[in-house]
């Protein structure tokens, strides 16, 4: 398998790995490790803003970049019921071939898990 | 000043996949080089007719002696073929061909390399039945699971000599006296044998044997099937063989085509210098596999897949839990050369079918990586291969949130 440059940056480097707590953060997850594929974000928000994001997923490199790149990208932007990028915007930054695009789904899923819940809070 | 090609290699990956190619013997190389330049060596060893003809053949009877001798059999014995694959096609459909009428029943296993299993599965769709049997845990099959399954039908039993994902090596020479009393007969896949343990085609009562030349630092392109002969005091018919290739009679009309000579002198000289490895090579080879599993074993969470005390110690099958498998692989693509799994297999990006017959997961069965280690491997590269493993599993591992023996049962399960 090849990956892009963007990637394998990401996947190699994945800024914001972990897990947040306290007042403000929401968790959500999708997936299952049995099935190969299972992702994890922690969201803090102050006043309908994301102030942090992490993210855990024992996933394929494809899932660990979007994931990362996400859990990076979302600081500072209002907290909203769809991802910063759409799941295709998210396959045409990454390469993400054709086969892997349920992976994407699931790193939308865990992400509005999280977010969504996130989004009337004003703490 | 470096070449490009220099260079090049500087910067490659460490080399941990001896079971899936070798590279040629420099003594291999040479020689084959020299026929290929010679003036007087480029003929069909076919022409009977003239010197240059008499000379290639010279060649490719020698080379024939080469190998027979390696593997304890008669130079008549040994067929030339493109490789492996094409010895087990030649020994599976030869055999289910020329006995059609006789029986057609064919006993395997679920853990032979796909050069067996895929030409097996073409058989049963042209009517044959296929008995696939399972190996214990430890990959392993007992010889009166063969027994068990023979029927008055049987015509074959193929069986691998040392397996090639796992290196668990079977019990061939009870096999032989199986198979020998019942009167079907035993086709071998000992193409990651040689070198690593000892070969004895005559003793084993095997009828016939596929070798590789690239596993043994030979060319790519070339094998042999071993077609065993009559031996006084053994059984009184010998196996027959209903060819694939047709046009030339060539190789007893076993397998048609002008040989290749240079290919073939290069495995004749790969198998006698592999023949002559010395116990001090071997030692170092299992020091080196002992150093490779004390290092991944310090990781956590690694399991060993095959069994231990009945493998070749130049290979060894590993799975890390709690680590994905294609993750893992990228990880470690840039620093270290091995394989998930088989390496034919690795283009399909499935599970090991070899590993799931052991009762692996599918989880543990992905996250597997075989090291096969070989003549050029050092310490060196063996503690490298540690050093990088310990890194991107813990890496792996933290990005997933699991550690070794916290993950979930369904991933630490077998």
């Amino acid at each position: 398998m090849n990956y892009s440059e963007l990637t394998r940056r990401y996947f190699e480097s994945p800024r914001n790995v972990g897990e947040l707590s306290g007042a403000g953060v929401f968790r959500g997850a999708a997936g299952n490790r049995e099935q190969g594929t299972w992702v994890q974000f922690d969201l803090r928000c102050e006043s309908g803003t994301l102030t942090a994001a992490r993210f855990l997923a024992f996933a394929c490199p494809h899932t660990i970049a979007v994931s990362a790149w996400l859990a990076e990208q979302s600081v500072g932007r209002p907290v909203t019921r769809t991802l910063p990028e759409s799941v295709h915007e998210l396959r045409d930054r990454f390469d993400v071939p054709v086969e892997k695009m349920g992976r994407l789904l699931i790193i939308e899923d865990a992400w509005l898990a999280a977010a969504v819940p996130a989004i009337d809070y004003r703490g | 000043m470096k070449t490009a090609v220099q260079m090049n290699a500087a910067r490659m990956p460490v080399y941990l996949d001896h079971a899936s190619t070798t590279p040629v013997d420099s003594r291999v190389a040479a020689r084959m080089a020299e026929v290929l330049n010679s003036e007087t060596e480029f003929g069909n060893p076919a022409s009977a007719s003239h010197e240059y003809g008499d000379l290639a053949h010279s060649l490719v009877e020698q080379a024939r002696r080469q190998v027979a001798a390696a593997v304890g059999a008669a130079a008549a014995e040994v067929v030339w073929t493109s490789g492996a694959t094409e010895a087990n096609n030649l020994g599976l459909f030869g055999v289910a061909q020329y006995y059609r009428e006789r029986g057609r029943h064919i006993v395997t296993s679920r853990t032979e390399h796909k050069a067996v299993l895929d030409p097996c599965r073409e058989l049963e769709r042209r009517g044959w039945q296929v008995t696939y049997l399972v190996p214990d845990r430890e990959g392993l099959l007992d010889p009166e699971q063969v027994a068990g399954s023979l029927r008055q039908d049987t015509t074959l039993v193929s069986v691998m000599h040392v397996n090639n994902e796992i290196g668990v090596v079977q019990n061939i020479g009870a096999l032989g006296a199986i198979c020998a009393r019942h009167g079907a007969w035993l086709h071998v896949d000992a193409a990651q044998s040689l070198g690593k343990c000892p070969i004895d085609f005559a003793g084993l009562g095997v009828d016939l044997m596929s070798l590789s030349g690239h596993k043994v630092y030979g060319p790519k392109g070339v094998g042999a099937l071993l077609v065993a002969q009559r031996r006084a005091g053994s059984r009184s018919a010998q196996v027959q063989l209903a060819p694939l290739l047709f046009g030339g009679g060539q190789e007893r009309g076993l397998r048609a085509g002008t040989l290749a000579t240079h290919q073939v002198v290069g495995m004749g000289l790969a198998f006698e210098l592999a023949s002559s490895i010395s116990s001090t090579e071997t030692v170092r080879i299992a020091q080196l596999q002992r150093r490779l599993w004390d290092g991944l074993a310090s990781i956590g969470g690694v399991l060993r897949n095959g069994s231990a005390s009945h493998s070749v110690p130049h290979l060894l099958n590993v799975s890390f839990e709690g680590v994905e498998g294609e993750s893992l692989l990228a990880a470690i693509r840039p620093h270290l050369a091995v394989s998930t799994g088989s390496a034919c297999n690795s283009a399909l990006a499935e599970p090991s079918y070899v590993l799931r017959a052991l009762g692996r997961g599918e989880r543990l069965s992905e996250s597997s990586l075989r090291f096969g280690l070989g003549r050029t491997t050092t310490e060196c590269d063996i503690d490298t291969a540690v050093a990088v493993l310990s890194r991107e599993v813990g890496r792996l591992r933290e990005i997933a949130g699991a550690q070794p023996g916290k993950v979930p049962a369904a991933e630490s399960g077998a």
